[in-house]
Order: structure tokens, then sequence, then C-alpha cells
């Protein structure tokens, strides 16, 4: 199966409301949705968020890349339909990953982009969504779900004690039975402990530094806080170097959970051999596509590494619909984030609702490809910038 | 502050959010293009067509109290009361004054009915359906409560800047007139829902947060991007 055409929407759809964290805030999606026609005229949508401060990319050095790398190597493959099978149906996935390309030697100089993750994610779901509807099946037939349900985590974001407690009352009300706090390093103590006074003891809560604190900070704040049976801490340094990220989980009562540290498969074996974490933050975007995140879940597995699966804050239903799939059928993902959909976005671009409802719960997807249909429409408004790629005629 | 206060200020916040927002200022100022007046009445109708249907809903969880209001809302919507005006009629002739075709207001109802199945297809983010018939009433009573104050003013704009005969607007000076009843009305069928169901001071507050998070009259009027607009959340981050 051959793609004849793609489209590049650089989105820009308003939040709700702001969501703040260590590093900025937000208030709205700035997703690439990226879709692509088969010669047989099945359309497929993928999505990539660009983030400077985690993979390097950004929206335009993304766009760039996918339209001088990738869309040139995409057209010269005859790709194959899903085989039956979960073995065939891995291997199928690692091939359309492996079409590939994850550099780009001849591009501009560009020492910041640690690898091209998001760029390559929204490709290779785009080309698992299109190549899955023109043979009539959906992602959970190559990725049979091992739970009807997935349970998703509410997120407290970088605020005060007052709003804090505010959002912790909304999460219990609504059923959230897993929450992760955002953390600044300004009266941690004190936010937490309001928070978990609200949600009770059956609760779980993780927090998340955004790599706001020093190893001094992270251990003396994961100190202050282990009283409050915190599950663990998410990236509370930056991204580098590895030994403070292993001093901290060495010291820290809190199992350290690597968000941004953990980018590429090389991150994760350099992570696991300096003892650096006890938990991985996999993220589709982030790790560049479903066959590269399972990957790292497989080897974080092989290792006794716990597993979250994580999400881009923003993410539309097309991120999310992955996200459900890998979630249902990962055997060892403990905590889930995303699928928020209307709850955070102004408004979504499926056709059907993709957000979770009380309890965090949502169900597997069923239908062809990733199982939600995109309208059209919504990207044309909400796309400040749109590219159309015409095949190149041999 | 009491319960009825407390709700009643967040339909004043609500209404005074979407007089004070420049697109509401320049409707009413005439300073709209003639396709964006059109897309506003287009939006509008799409918002209040299937109101019956709502109320229906409204008035198959009302208590015992509040049920006979809430009946009579539903069949004055529908012209089944005394007076017999049927207010989706009201806005198919708002429809044809502004020039809409038949596959257009064809499409106008098609955009109304897929608000009620966007509606039941959505999870439900509650434990119980009581919550969800608070949100709808909250919102369905904070619409009349704005109607009663505001829309004779979106019907003057309309008459003068679309140059729409007055005979056509009937449906927004019918709510001008009604709704002020219908709007303190609805403030009682709110606290008498909250009481009924046992309604806590903290289960109210969320659902009022998620109810008024967004202004639901700009988004419904005019869309989630003039909404996007007024609360400057397309800016970009520097």
């Amino acid at each position: 199966m051959k793609i004849v055409a793609a489209q590049l929407f650089a989105l820009r759809i308003p939040f709700v409301e702001a969501f703040a964290h260590s590093v900025r805030s937000r208030t709205y999606s700035d997703s690439i949705v990226v879709r692509l026609e088969a010669e047989d005229g099945t359309v497929g949508y993928g999505e990539g968020v660009a983030r400077p401060y985690v993979t390097g990319e950004t929206v335009s050095s993304c766009l760039s890349f996918m339209q001088a790398v990738l869309w040139p190597a995409v057209q010269q493959i005859d790709y194959a339909r899903p085989a039956g099978g979960l073995t065939d149906g891995i291997n199928w996935l690692d091939e359309i990953v492996e079409s590939l390309p994850q550099a780009w030697p001849d591009g501009p100089k560009n020492d910041s982009v640690i690898a091209w993750n998001a760029a390559v994610a929204g490709w290779e779901l785009a080309l698992v969504d299109c190549l899955l509807k023109s043979a009539g099946k959906s992602l959970g037939e190559v990725l049979p779900p091992q739970r009807p349900t997935v349970t998703y985590s509410g997120v407290i974001t970088a605020s005060d004690v007052t709003q804090a407690v505010k959002m912790a009352k909304r999460f219990k009300q609504l059923g959230i039975s897993h929450v992760k706090v955002k953390v600044t390093g300004e009266g941690d103590r004190e936010r937490v402990a309001a928070i978990r006074d609200v949600v009770g003891p059956a609760v779980s809560l993780r927090l998340d530094g955004n790599g706001a604190y020093t190893v001094d900070s992270a251990i003396a704040t994961c100190q202050v806080l282990s009283d409050l049976a915190i599950d663990s801490a998410e990236q509370m340094l930056p991204r580098d170097p590895l030994a403070a990220l292993a001093a901290v989980q060495a010291a820290a009562p809190i199992s350290q959970m690597a968000d941004e540290s953990l980018i590429t498969f090389a991150d994760a074996k350099a992570l696991i051999a300096a003892n650096a974490c006890g938990w991985f933050n996999l993220r589709i975007s982030k790790c560049g596509g479903l066959a590269q995140t399972i990957r790292l879940a497989r080897l974080a597995q092989t290792y006794g590494i716990r597993v979250q699966l994580g999400c881009q804050v923003g993410e539309t239903a097309i991120l999310s619909a992955a996200g459900r799939h890998l979630a249902a059928w990962l055997p060892n993902v403990e905590f889930v984030e995303g699928s928020y959909g209307k709850l955070l976005l102004s408004q979504d671009i499926s056709r059907q609702p993709i957000h979770f409802g009380y309890g965090g719960k949502a169900p597997v997807l069923t239908r062809p490809g990733l199982g939600m249909a995109v309208q059209d429409d919504l990207l044309a408004t909400y796309a400040h910038k749109a590219v159309s790629l015409e095949a190149i005629a041999c | 502050m009491t319960i009825r206060t407390q709700i009643e200020c967040q339909y004043a916040a609500q209404t005074q959010a979407l007089i004070d927002a420049d697109v509401f200022q320049q409707l009413i100022t005439g300073r709209l293009s003639l396709e964006e007046i059109d897309q506003f009445v287009a939006n509008l109708c799409q918002t209040h067509l299937k109101s019956s249907q709502i109320l229906a809903f409204l008035y198959s969880v009302a208590p015992p109290a509040s049920a006979a209001r809430i009946q009579h809302n539903m069949l004055e919507e529908m012209g089944l009361d005394d007076e017999g005006i049927c207010h989706s009629d009201l806005l198919q002739q708002l429809a044809i004054a502004i020039g809409f075709d038949a596959q257009q207001r064809e499409a106008l109802h098609a955009g109304a009915q897929n608000r009620i199945k966007t509606l039941c297809n959505d999870p439900l983010m509650f434990g119980t359906i009581r919550e969800l018939g608070l949100l709808v009433l909250l919102e369905v009573t904070c619409f009349e409560w704005m109607l009663s104050r505001v829309s004779s003013r979106m019907a003057k704009a309309l008459e003068v800047y679309r140059k729409l005969p007055a005979d056509c607007l009937q449906w927004f000076y019918h709510h001008s007139e009604v709704d002020v009843r219908h709007a303190e009305e609805g403030l009682d069928s709110v606290v008498d829902y909250i009481s009924y169901y046992e309604i806590e001071a903290d289960e109210l507050e969320t659902i009022l947060d998620i109810t008024f998070r967004e202004n639901i009259f700009i988004k419904h009027y005019f869309g989630a991007l003039a909404l996007a607009q007024e609360t400057n959340m397309l800016e970009v981050a520097v």
C-alpha cells in the first residue's frame, strides 16, 4: 500500500483553563496532526507534540523534518497491511517505524534536538491508522487488550493551596483514584498534605517536579513528603546528569520516575545501568511512537522498572486513542495519563468523545484504525499552519 | 451567602462576561459583518432549537416541588400551553427571515440534534444522573437568566444592522418578556433540586465549576475561537 498524499496541520486549540507546571503554563494545544492518504483512498491520522525542553523539537523544526525527511522516505515504501497474531503485529509495527528515518544528516545544524521522536510518532501513528483502516482492523487486534477499561489519573497543576484543595475535591467527587501533583519547591509540604487530607488514604498520589529541583532539594522534598504515602516522584531534576538522578534515587525515600531523562532507548539503558530510577514515564510522542514505546516498556519489564504511560498536555483524541490501546495492552503499566479531551480542550477533533468518565475510567476502543474519526473541518478551523504534500512522480 | 445567591452570582458573572465581550459589543453596535451576524444567528438557532427535549430530560429528573413548573416550561417551549407559541417555530421564522434556505435550515436542525447526541455520547463524569441533571438545569436556567436581560439587545441589533423585521424577532422578545419570570422560577427550581437530591456544598461547588469553567454564552453563540480571543487563551507565550 503506497501513501500518495500527506497534509500537516499545526494546531492551536484553546484550553478550557490554563495548565501550569514548574516550567511553564499552557493555554492551548500545539499538536501537529499528520493526515495521510493511501492509494486506495483510505485516510489515516497521526499526532506528534513537539516540546523543546523534552526532545528538543519545536513545532517549526518538526514540520521541516516531516517535509524534508519523512515524506520523501514514506513515499518510497509499499507498506504491508497488518498481519494476524501478536508477534506478527509487533513486527508489523516495528517495520513501520523502521521505514521512518530518525535522523537528518543533511539538515540544518540543530544541536538541541535529542531525537525527532514527536515527528516520527506523528507519522508512525498516521501510517498505523491508515493501514489498519484499509484492512478494516482495529489496533486492538494487533495489541489485544488485557483489560476492558483503562483507569486514568487526574493532575493537579502548579497552584496555591486553595486551588489545589479545590482540584482535589473535584477529583474526589469525580471518583478519580490516581492523582499526580505538580510540585515546584514552593510550599510543597503544605500543598501535598492538604491534598492528601481531601482525597483520603485510598487514593494514590504521585509527584511531578518537571526538573525544578537540585539533588539536595529533591532529596529533602521527598523526605519531608514521605509520610504522605507518595508512590513516585517524577523528574525532580533536569534531564542531566545521570549521576545526579542516581544520587536522588539512592537517597530519597520516594522512588524516582524518569521522564525528560528518558527519550531514547540508549537513555533507558543508561538509566537502568546507573540505578537512576525505579519508574519510567513512557509517552508515545516523546518516545517516538507505538513501536519504540513498546520496546521501552519491554526493557522496563525485563529489569523490574515500573511503568507509567504518560501523555502530552493538550494532546488531541489521536494520541489519546493510541495511548488507550497501549494502556489496555501493556502488561506492566500501573498509572495512565491522558484522554482529557474536552476536559482540557475547548473542542477535541474527534467525532466521538475520547475523554474518560467517572472514576477516570474509559473503555477500550474497537473501531478500525486507532479507533476514532477525525473531523477534517476542525483541523482546518484550528490550524495556524497547514502544509499539503503531494507524491513526487517517479 | 445563600445557595440561591451563590448561583445567581454565577449567572450574573456569566452574563456580564457576555455583555463585556468584544464580539458581543461588535454585534450590538453593528461592527460584525453580515456573514458574522448570520453565523451568530445560526449558532443561536442550534443552541435553542431542541430546548424542549432538554426540558423533557429536566422534567424527568425534576423533584416533586418543581416538576409542574418544568413541565409547564417544556409545554410552553413546544407551544402546547395556553399561548400556543412554539419556540422552535419562532427560531424557524428567524432563520427564514435571515435568508437561510431549506438546506441550511435542515443543517441547523441537524446541528441542534447533534448537540443532543454529543451530550448523550459524552462519558459521564459523575457517579449518578443527579449531578448531570443539576449541570443541565444550571445551564438551562442560566440561559433563561441571561436572555431575560440581554435578548432584546440582540433583537435590536438584528433589526437595525441586519434589517430584519421586528415580527421575525419574536423569539428574542418573547424570551425577554417571559423569561424574567422564568429566570426567577429557574433559580427556585435549582434550589429545590439541590435540596431534594441532598447535594452538598462541595458537590455544588464542583458542579458549578465544571458547568461554568467557560463562558457558555460566548462559546455557544460565537464559537470556541471567539471565546479564546476573549480569554487570551491563544496568546503565544513569549
